[in-house]
């Protein structure tokens, strides 16, 4: 076994152990950490959205549209950068403050709280659940491809042994472990992939030198225009590329889970300092690697590999061990956030919803587990037979979880008109929209991005259907009087905090 | 049992200065919770106490290497359902009205048999692996931790308020249960008044 594989096998049991160690410690407590839960302050806020949103497509997918467009890249890492920013500052204090007065658990029971009907339920956990599976499967194929490049081994037992590992992780790590590990992870994203960015440098002579050379292969790379120039410019295209990322964010059920476990609302505006300083040092360097690695890499078979090439050429190999534990960082960290969101809204806003209420807290923990290994089954045997360009599959996903669930989650917080019908055609339309114009081609006849045209659709749909439909179906007054405290700062008072709380059950009454 | 509490009685479910809490939430306010549920309900709110044992600890973080912490550490009030056995932090002193042991158990005896409810000794565990729980999310890897009960107390009995609100709309009819300190609640039952269906 070579150095760096050693490195990986120790960073999984390093992490497995903290999984195992947390999972005895925090086994008979959820009631505990549902009512506890809202504790995590700005740094771990902030954090453990990065890493759980920056994924194998940092590494991967980004490293990738560098090498073949050059800077023209750049579009989709200043979606990148600003989204966590735009997220916390648009929705976290209001939607922390929001789903507690309702007294929501999850960020699909919250988009039904506030649009009180089971059809936002019923539509919005499998258009979730769907995107989900999309950008896990991506991870899975960043993991198996990473472990076939160091340790040699054929791809599919590579990918077999990467699904294994962030199956088993997420198996291991509930809502402590997750927690607890993010933030290590996001360290070591970020220390491997400043290493791997220095070590290119090095090799190449500098970012002058390094562009001077990029510029003698197609001077077009070195602009934001794309390989072709200014004239080929797709301009629907570059506002997609930015809105993916930036808005596309503020539809991820998954990361804005991390507002609702806040501490308090106001630390969403400490929290986006902590994620401005982490995407300014992380975010830009796998597209710089991408684009230089055009020199140290001119003929490259497959460009998705562009990071993981030139970390294997430019650094020692205990440092590629390291580096490599770091993308495991990013795709582990993800996977199991993706993995455990899938799991929950299977269990709760599916199966203990709409098909057995009365099912006991056992029962939904394996519906949770038998989701996650269907989900990776299904993942490694489409990543195995036919598997899918990871940027592509990623930025997929997130055109239409944005398109689908930005205009709700944004009106839910901003809009107190914005009602039930609003909601359903607006996520409805976004879906269709999106997955219509991507699957039909459109994007190249037109130069307008999935993104684009689903976000469009989906906004025009909640204002309209929501303007058109107030008299019949009005806001209820509780939510109205939920948003008027939202848009308070201070306290909520007690009389406000009126969610269902599953705790209580144990505290009921002999006679009732 | 641990060797950490302080003076303890023999009986695994008594007690030592029980407190009963007054609800922070008014019957006024357990109604509007119920009303929120069911607009335009008639009904009528009765309140309820639940035992829990309240542990008082006190947790310290040391380095890993170093064998005991000068730092005064954060205390934390931990309630144990002394029913399901469950843990929670209290983000309040709990405080309250002095009570006999014998209420405190005559509320844990209508729970059914005594052998099957946690022991004091499991509610204490409950309650400190919350605790270490808790802290362990927000310190440093490879820090220790001390926990210790606070001034001295063990664990002692608590009886937290509750609302039970039962009552009806014209369509239906429903009990619920209305935390007394924070008015979040929990749906005991709602019945359809239509003679055909009714639901939970």
């Amino acid at each position: 076994m070579n150095i760096e594989t050693w490195f990986l096998v120790i960073y999984f049991v390093a992490m497995a152990g903290i999984g195992v160690a947390t999972l005895k410690m925090g086994n008979r407590d959820s009631e505990g950490f549902l009512l506890g839960g809202r504790s995590l302050g700005p740094a771990v806020t902030a954090l453990r959205l990065q890493s759980s949103s920056m994924s194998g497509y940092m590494f991967l997918g980004a490293g990738s549209l560098a090498y073949t467009k050059g800077y023209f890249s750049l579009w989709y890492a200043m979606g990148d950068i600003g989204g966590g920013v735009l997220n916390l500052s648009i929705l976290g204090r209001r939607m922390r403050k929001l789903s507690q007065i309702l007294g929501s658990l999850t960020s699909i029971e919250y988009l039904e709280h506030r649009y009180p009907s089971r059809w936002i339920r019923a539509i919005a956990a499998p258009i979730a659940v769907a995107c989900i599976f999309f950008y896990v499967m991506t991870q899975f194929i960043a993991g198996g491809r990473g472990l076939e490049m160091v340790t040699g081994i054929p791809y599919a037992w590579a990918l077999l042994i990467a699904v294994g590992v962030i199956v088993f992780y997420t198996f291991l790590g509930g809502y402590l472990a997750v927690a607890y590990t993010d933030f290590v992870q996001a360290i070591i994203m970020l220390i491997g992939m400043l290493w791997i960015l220095i070590g290119t440098m090095q090799a190449i002579g500098g970012w002058t030198a390094g562009n001077e050379a990029v510029g003698q292969i197609n001077p077009n790379l070195l602009t934001m225009w794309g390989p072709d120039g200014f004239e080929s410019v797709q301009w629907g295209v570059i506002i997609g590329a930015v809105l993916v990322f930036s808005i596309g964010y503020l539809g991820w059920p998954h990361v804005n889970v991390s507002h609702m476990a806040m501490k308090r609302p106001s630390a969403a505006r400490t929290a986006s300092m902590y994620a401005t300083g982490f995407n300014l040092l992380f975010i830009p360097a796998p597209y710089i690697v991408g684009v230089m690695a055009l020199i140290l890499l001119p003929t490259l078979d497959n460009p998705e590999l562009a990071v993981f090439q030139v970390a294997d050429t430019v650094l020692p190999d205990f440092a590629v061990g390291i580096v490599m534990a770091g993308i495991m960082a990013a795709i582990m960290s993800t996977a199991d956030a993706l993995l455990l969101q899938s799991g929950t809204i299977a269990s709760q806003d599916l199966f203990r919803r709409f098909i057995k209420p009365d099912m006991s807290d056992r029962q939904s923990v394996w519906i949770s587990r038998f989701t996650v290994l269907i989900l990776a089954i299904i993942g490694y045997w489409v990543a195995v037979n036919d598997p899918p360009s990871v940027a592509e599959v990623a930025i997929f996903a997130t055109t239409v979880l944005g398109a689908a669930f930005v205009p709700a989650y944004v009106a839910a917080a901003w809009w107190k008109k914005a009602n039930v019908p609003g909601a359903i055609a607006s996520m409805i339309l976004g879906t269709v929209s999106s997955v219509g114009w991507q699957l039909a081609g459109l994007v190249d006849s037109t130069g307008i991005d999935p993104m684009g045209i689903g976000i469009v659709c989906s906004t025009l749909a909640i204002i309209i259907v929501s303007l058109a439909t107030q008299r019949s179906h009005p806001v209820p007054d509780h939510v109205l009087a939920a948003l008027r405290e939202t848009e308070k700062i201070g306290a909520i008072p007690a009389h406000m905090l009126a969610g269902q709380n599953d705790a209580l059950a144990g505290q009921l009454p002999k006679d009732v | 049992m641990s060797a950490d509490l302080g003076a303890e009685p023999e009986d695994e479910l008594s007690v030592v200065e029980p407190v009963r809490m007054d609800p922070h939430i008014t019957a006024a306010e357990a109604l509007a919770v119920f009303r929120r549920k069911l607009p335009g309900a008639v009904a009528e709110a009765r309140e309820v106490h639940h035992p829990f044992w309240w542990a008082a600890l006190r947790v310290r973080t040391r380095r890993l290497l170093k064998r005991s912490s000068q730092r005064p550490g954060q205390s934390m009030n931990v309630l144990v359902n002394a029913v399901s056995g469950r843990a929670m932090i209290a983000d309040f002193a709990p405080v309250g009205t002095a009570v006999t042991a014998q209420q405190w158990s005559a509320l844990l005896d209508e729970h059914g048999d005594r052998s099957r409810l946690p022991s004091r000794s499991e509610a204490d565990r409950a309650a400190r692996a919350l605790a270490r729980a808790e802290v362990v999310r927000t310190v440093k890897l490879g820090m220790g931790i001390d926990i210790s009960p606070a001034n001295g107390h063990g664990l002692r009995g608590l009886l937290k308020p509750n609302w039970l609100v039962t009552g009806a709309n014209a369509k239906h009819s429903a009990t619920i249960l209305v935390d007394g300190l924070d008015s979040s609640h929990f749906i005991v039952r709602v019945e359809r008044l239509s003679p055909s269906s009714s639901h939970p």
